[in-house]
């Protein structure tokens, strides 16, 4: 992870992207006890793609792929990490990347999105394996139910946790 | 050692120490995908090449 960190920060550093941060099951781990995952999801805004409205993520693949990096499907292998890039779709995912905390895995520095944006995406994304995720949220107490309310009614997804209550947490609160 | 204290206790390690464990469980899944122990599917039944007999 370590190496794959650190081809990341290097992409950042020449400007192939602007600011990242770590979301997705590794994300999760940060506050979190561990569990398996085999992908790295990093969501990244890239410079001058709201300027000219075309978005691609050519110039990462390009980066990644000429320092040893191998496309696999929707990933690509960097360190021996399957690496997912996303550009952040939404508001709160705008607003997740901007927001996120700063950290380092052996040495090299990253961000992680907070854990009520990583929940409140989960929310939004609404696979099972979501909603599996943010009970773990939830059962662990690693997420502040002030702060995740506010980032739920701000960003309109109060229907889905109402909805995500009923389903899931009825009779346990 | 009570499921929630032993999630309490790998919660508060370090994100480089519970990486590592990551990294262990992503290994250990790649070598059962690897030995074709798992099967994430059932797998049909190939079409006979030969005409039903009968009993």
């Amino acid at each position: 992870m370590k190496a794959t960190l650190e081809a990341i920060n290097q992409m950042q550093a020449d400007g192939i992207i602007g600011a990242y941060a770590i979301g997705g099951a590794v994300g999760a781990t940060f506050y979190l006890a561990p569990a398996a995952t085999v992908d790295l999801d990093v969501f990244a805004t890239l410079p001058g793609a709201s300027a000219t409205g075309i978005v691609s993520l050519s110039p990462i693949y390009e980066f990644l792929t000429s320092r040893g990096g191998a496309v696999q499907d929707e990933y690509i292998v960097v360190g021996g990490w399957p690496v997912q890039f996303l550009l952040p779709g939404n508001a709160l995912e705008q607003e997740a990347v901007a927001r996120a905390a700063s950290t380092d895995v052996e040495g090299a520095p990253t961000r992680v999105m907070s854990a009520e944006h990583l929940v409140a995406i989960a929310l939004n994304t609404g696979r099972a394996k979501d909603h599996s995720r943010i009970l773990q949220f939830l059962e662990q107490n690693a997420v502040d139910r002030k702060k995740l309310q506010d980032v739920i009614e701000r960003h309109g997804l109060s229907a889905k946790w109402n909805q995500f209550e009923r389903r899931f947490l009825a009779g346990t609160q | 050692m009570s499921k929630p204290k032993l999630q309490a206790r790998l919660a508060a390690l370090s994100f480089s120490e519970k990486i590592k464990i990551l990294e262990k469980l992503r290994d250990r899944e790649k070598a059962i995908a690897a030995s074709g122990l798992r099967k994430d599917k059932p797998q049909p039944h190939p079409p006979s090449d030969t005409p039903n007999k009968g009993s």
